[in-house]
């Protein structure tokens, strides 16, 4: 079995091929085509067949995270939509919530107001209404009404089209027949219903999810549909699966049908990525911490399991998104990010960043602001001669005077000056990862950072110590994690219903009948797959609240039948994750299971084993030594700090800070007083001195 | 990320930036759990909450961001008279404290946000408070809800008043209040259970500021905090100065009681004074309060909040200058003058409870006169909003069910009005058609746009919104509202909006048209209460607004090709620009 993960980045496209029957990972990295980042993707894969002789035909899957999706809704050039809706209710997606974004703004933008997914003239509404519990026809669909849209989109060339009818997740049936009704009329519409998009309640989230599908759909559906054609014109034996934003793989015909699955490809596989690596090392309680130029993601690992989610804290460009995502926690803060004085006279770093161009000043390539990589050159952390391998010359000269600047209008002496920069910087990041954990009553001590990216070795140490997180873990590769990741993980789907069943009366043969329709469903989708039942298996969860409350907590069901045990069990882990989560719970007030939710997992071949390291003394190792500027406590200090080459460490061996690791891809910083070592595995396991 | 250099204190800017962003972390937790635990959809739903952290005296150090204005911005002033009757008293602050407040003659927004407050300790020493606020269900008032009690003459009738009580004294829960809170509210189910999620909001947000006192010292955060307040400061004496100096005035009007003459066409009046860097706000020419009718605004907790946020939206706007943390420096150079025995200064035991939309009606008026100074920082006159109670009884108990209803913006100077939204101080949400219609025996039966009725100008009033609730069962309701009768104004040429109407259309298709306030009305199956909102100012001449951009909106159906013709000059015929007869029409 031969697989292959290419993961396009903003800068590089990364590639690594893994062979299974040899156990054999081969890595390669070309430049990113942001015009048409599949031409970057196949001038990877075809590189690294050629650069290691590898024969086309031979490689089995190759697995993809794209950035299409995402890029889409960023930029905002998707389809032009049409929306059929009910009547009465043309304006869910632009009404919103009746809330602005920003309290204290008159002039702002309301995203779905100003920049809408589907334009108001392409809003139609047709008679029909369906009402709770159980779906009763108020008001039957009329479908004279819906061929006539359909005419009228085909004859404005409206080609992509979302079905979204209140209440549809206690019935699919009548957006079904919408939808069937427009692809008679109209065979070549992209067609995208609400209740299979996110068959859950809250019509804007819902509906605007389902735009948003609509929206981008036909040009991720024709991304995918071109790359599977190059990969397979230029003789690849290889199927084409793309990371969902689940942590799971989806085949290229799901994700051309429902490219909203996609948004958070490529971060996915950066968690999936830094779980897989700790696991290596036996640590299953990670916090991965992905920084690049202008932001760091924070994923959380427990027991070896992402957590997910919550769909009412999930946003893109924006937007509200309600469909399984990995919880990644983005911040505005990376090696771009710029310094300054605000107007009343603050130091900030932050959100703005100086990107890749014209990048931080001591790039050369014009940048004239101070940024975090200026700060880290000032202070002797990166090496001038070696960034990126030695690709790359950074200009000292520039980062000083940049810095100098920004001292001069702070009254500050050039060090504290940089230093603040990366102590603002990383407590900024701290408050993120407080915000994951202790926020939701888990102690980031029991924890290891992850740090991966760029930028992630640099500043994880400062981390760790500002949260009393005791190890800082940095992989063999860490500046190619998410392709690694994209090797690391399974086919994943889900399946969602809204069930609303309170505690005293829950209906268990109707919620078994559920779970059992999801199970069906998605067994359905896997055999479609060819995936072999025996590599399948599925796993039941609920969302539940007290009843009232407006948030829920996902339960994970242990049993695989919901009788009366099943239920008083789930309720008790309800009660556990609420006293966990908030610090309290109340167990005498009834609960509601308002979704029930099925992941199925389709298990696939993945990476097995780290690179090892190959030095095998640890004569060579030390490059240079330099004067470093560290913050120890309240002081500044300056002290004698080698620098070492990664590729001459041996397994085995222990080394002591303050020291600076060089590698291909990234700079590792260990403070004074910190110790590491390279284990068998392959990892930098920093053991930080708080 | 945020701190200061040149501060008075001695705090490093770097350390004092560390720890002003973990004071607001740690309200804006407060605020993300107290949201998720609780029940009532007006608080988890609406989001009619709001969680801060104080210092010793009640200086506000920070306030949760997703909650709305009006509830984070007065918790300082509910601290403050929380300190002062204590005093009065006698009686001590304890470790293990929890005090609730809801007089609105002692800094409380109105009687229905009740504030619970944890004092904070560190080494016996008082170093904090930490507070919630929310907008609770129902209070004991005469009628069932906490919104539309608009017949209450005095503050007694508004329900219960809590005026500094420990419900949980040095750890012990003081079972007698909450006994008698329970068997004096309507749903008390749904409003203890949310009073529940306050105070363990407040015992987390005190946890965490005990624990930011252990990481940094006493010390470095009150000179972090001092610093922050001083920076606010700042960049408000910096906005102000960038005002030209001078007098700016105006005037608007609220309904008050349309079907009572006595009662009805109340002047709101504002003159803002610039003085280099330091602005009077003086409320002279306001009506006399209503003594017995509950739409005088508490001068502290609804007042003073309405004014100091709308100027800081329209001087520090968040899209322009960023996120500018909520404390008590921002205040500090701006003073207010307002009249004893005014609408906005009522004298006890004037009601009170119905002042939300008059409150943000001088919001408008201050923006108003604002808008002479600063016009393209401003947008044309708002659209006012609506809170309706929605109520029934099931077997001896009630549900009750909160809804506040969007207006919309006017024009701005390189924007179109916000449709359909809540405005100045306010900022809660709606609730879900799905939930709603899930749990309660109501159906929403329309929502959209009200078409064609914005205030046309170079850039257009946002539209307002079309709400309308069947009842499935019998029930009642009752409503506290403006804008029934101004419109809202247009802008340097634009036109005015239009008004908002209310109507209750019976099952056999009978109509009555309602007043923007009405008491208690009981209603039957088959009812519908049906709301059509305000649409807002236009903002310049609409001459000058590029047909292009007409020719959208008509498209988008958001104006009519009559009315493009007729408020615009614009000829459209069968979706294009007739630009001969456009020049023509625009020239004459």
């Amino acid at each position: 079995m031969r697989l292959i993960g290419v993961d396009v980045g903003g800068t590089f496209t990364d590639v690594v091929f893994f062979d299974a029957d040899t156990n054999t990972t081969l890595t390669h990295k070309t430049p990113t085509t942001p015009q048409n980042p599949s031409l970057g993707v196949m001038n990877g894969i075809n590189e690294l067949c050629r650069r290691f002789s590898i024969d086309r035909k031979t490689i089995n899957h190759i697995y993809h995270g794209t950035t299409t999706a995402t890029n889409t809704m960023l930029e905002h050039d998707g389809a032009e939509c049409g929306m059929i809706t009910n009547e009465g209710y043309r304006d869910i997606i632009h009404i919103g919530r009746h809330q602005r974004p920003q309290h204290f703004s008159i002039q702002q933008e309301i995203p779905w107001q100003d920049r809408p997914l589907v334009k108001r003239r392409w809003r139609k509404t047709v008679a029909h209404r369906i009402t709770p519990p159980s779906g009763d026809v108020l008001t039957p669909l009329d479908e004279d009404g819906v061929r006539d849209i359909a005419a009228h989109f085909k004859e404005n060339n409206i080609r992509s089209i979302a079905i979204c009818f209140l209440f549809a997740f206690l019935d699919p049936s009548h957006e079904h027949r919408a939808r069937d009704l427009v692809l008679e009329v109209y065979p070549d519409a992209f067609v995208t219903c609400s209740s299979d998009v996110s068959p859950q309640f809250r019509e804007f989230e819902r509906f605007t999810t389902t735009a948003i599908n609509a929206f981008i759909g036909p040009k991720v559906r024709d991304y995918v549909t071109m790359l599977e054609e190059s990969i397979a014109k230029e003789g690849y034996g290889a199927d084409l699966h793309i990371m969902g934003s689940n942590g799971g793989l989806a085949t290229s015909s799901m994700v051309a049908e429902r490219p909203v699955l996609t948004i958070l490809s490529g971060p996915a596989a950066g968690v999936m990525g830094g779980a897989w690596s700790g696991g290596q090392s036996g640590r299953h309680s990670l916090i991965t911490f992905d920084v690049g130029g202008t932001s760091a993601d924070i994923g959380i690992i427990q027991n070896g399991q992402f957590a997910e989610a919550s769909p009412r804290d999930t946003w893109i460009a924006g937007f509200p998104l309600m469909v399984p995502m990995i919880d990644i926690h983005t911040i505005g803060a990376g090696g771009g990010s710029i310094a300054f004085k605000d107007k009343g006279g603050a130091f900030k770093v932050g959100p703005r960043s100086a990107g890749a161009r014209p990048g931080p000043a001591c790039y050369g390539f014009g940048g004239d602001l101070p940024t975090v990589t200026d700060a880290n050159l000032v202070l002797g952390r990166l090496d001038p001669d070696n960034f990126l391998g030695g690709e790359m010359k950074l200009d000292l000269a520039a980062s000083t005077k940049v810095i100098d600047n920004l001292a001069n209008e702070l009254g500050m002496e050039r060090h504290a000056c940089a230093e603040g920069i990366t102590t603002i910087v990383n407590s900024a990041m701290a408050n993120a990862i407080r915000s994951r954990t202790v926020q939701r009553g888990l102690d980031p001590r029991e924890f290891s950072l992850m740090a991966f990216g760029g930028g992630g070795p640099l500043q994880a140490c400062e981390v760790a110590a500002l949260l009393a997180i005791p190890e800082v873990i940095v992989p063999p590769h860490p500046g190619i994690t998410s392709a690694i990741g994209l090797l690391t993980t399974d086919i994943k789907y889900d399946a969602i219903r809204t069930a609303f069943q309170v505690s005293g009366q829950v209906d268990h043969q109707r919620v078994e009948t559920m779970f059992h329709d999801m199970e069906s469903q998605l067994a359905h989708q896997f055999d479609a797959d060819n995936i072999p039942q025996d590599h399948v298996r599925f796993m039941r969860y609920a969302d539940i609240r007290y009843v009232g409350q407006g948030y829920e907590l996902r339960v994970k069901i242990e049993s695989d039948h919901f009788d009366e045990a099943a239920e008083s069990a789930l309720f008790s882990q309800f009660e556990d994750q609420h006293q966990t989560e908030y610090g309290r719970s109340f167990p005498d007030s009834p609960k509601e299971i308002v979704n029930v939710r099925v992941s199925g997992i389709g298990v696939s071949t993945k990476l097995e084993k780290q690179d090892k390291p190959l030095a095998d003394q640890k004569d060579d190792a030390l490059l240079k030594t330099t004067e470093c500027v560290f913050r120890m406590g309240a002081e500044l200090i300056t002290a004698p700090t080698h620098i070492y080459d990664r590729s001459k460490m041996p397994a085995g061996s222990e080394w002591e800070g303050p020291a600076i690791i060089l590698q291909q891809d990234t700079t590792t910083v260990v403070r004074p007083g910190d110790r590491f070592r390279i284990d068998d595995n392959g990892n930098m396991l920093i053991s930080i001195n708080i | 990320m945020t701190n200061l250099s040149a501060s008075p204190t001695s705090i490093d800017p770097v350390t004092a930036s560390v720890i002003q962003g973990a004071l607001q972390n740690i309200a804006i937790e407060m605020g993300y759990k107290l949201m998720r635990m609780s029940y009532s959809s007006i608080i988890r739903e609406s989001e009619d909450f709001g969680t801060a952290l104080t210092d010793a005296t009640g200086n506000q150090l920070a306030e949760s961001v997703q909650s709305t204005p009006l509830q984070s911005g007065p918790i300082p002033g509910y601290v403050q008279n929380v300190i002062k009757v204590f005093s009065e008293r006698g009686v001590s602050f304890k470790p293990g404290d929890v005090i609730m407040h809801n007089d609105p003659y002692g800094g409380a927004s109105h009687g229905p946000d009740i504030a619970l407050i944890v004092p904070v300790f560190y080494d016996d020493q008082l170093i904090g408070f930490s507070g919630t606020t929310a907008h609770h269900l129902d209070v004991g008032a005469l009628s069932p809800g906490s919104c539309g009690i608009v017949d209450a003459i005095d503050v007694y009738a508004e329900g219960l008043q809590f005026k500094a009580i420990k419900v949980y004294d040095g750890g012990v829960r003081n079972e007698a209040v909450w006994q008698i809170l329970k068997d004096n509210v309507r749903a008390p189910g749904m409003v203890v259970g949310d009073m529940e999620a306050q105070v363990a909001a407040c015992q987390i947000g005190a946890d965490r500021f005990i624990d930011l006192v252990e990481r940094y010292g006493l010390k470095a955060v009150n000179d972090a905090s001092e610093a922050l307040m001083d920076y606010s400061e700042r960049l408000m004496r910096q906005a102000i100065s960038d005002v030209p100096d001078g007098v700016y005035h105006a005037t608007t009007c609220i309904d008050g009681f349309l079907d009572d003459p006595d009662r009805r066409d109340l002047p709101l009046a504002v003159t803002i004074t610039i003085t280099g860097d330091e602005m009077l706000v003086d409320l002279t020419g306001t009506a006399p309060q209503v003594s017995d009718r509950p739409i005088n605004m508490p001068l502290i907790g609804t007042v003073d909040i309405s004014i100091w946020l709308t100027i800081r939206s329209v001087l520090l706007d968040s899209d322009i200058y960023g996120y500018i943390p909520q404390n008590s420096g921002l205040t500090r150079p701006i003073k207010l003058h307002v009249p004893r025995g005014c609408l906005a200064n009522p004298i006890f035991p004037a009601p009170v409870i119905a002042r939300f939309t008059p409150g943000n009606q001088l919001a408008d008026t201050v923006m108003k006169a604002l808008a002479e100074a600063v016009p393209e920082q401003v947008s044309a006159g708002i659209g006012n909003l609506k809170v309706i109670a929605f109520s029934g009884l099931k077997e001896e108990s009630h549900w009750v069910h909160m809804e506040i209803f969007e207006g919309s913006y006017g024009g701005r100077f390189n924007r179109n009005g916000m449709d359909a939204v809540d405005t100045l101080y306010a900022n809660t949400r709606n609730n879900p058609i799905e939930d709603i219609e899930s749990h309660l025996p109501m159906r929403v039966t329309r929502y959209e746009l009200r078409e064609d009725t914005s205030g046309a100008g170079r850039t257009r009033g946002g539209l307002g919104a079309c709400r309308a609730f069947q009842f499935l069962e019998p029930g009642g309701f009752s409503v506290e509202g403006e804008g029934h009768r101004f419109a809202p104004w247009g802008f340097r040429g634009g036109n005015d909006g239009q008004t908002a109407e209310l109507h209750l259309i019976h099952a056999d298709g009978k109509s009555e048209a309602l007043t923007s306030k009405v008491p208690y009305h009981t209603t039957e199956i088959g009812d519908t209460f049906f709301a059509i909102g305000p649409s807002a100012g236009g903002y310049g001449d609409p001459a000058e607004r590029d047909p292009k951009d007409i020719l959208e909106d008509v498209l988008d159906e958001l104006i009519s090709p009559d009315a493009a013709e007729r408020d615009y000059g614009v000829v459209i015929r069968n979706g294009k620009i007739d630009d001969e007869a456009t020049k023509k029409l625009r020239s004459a």
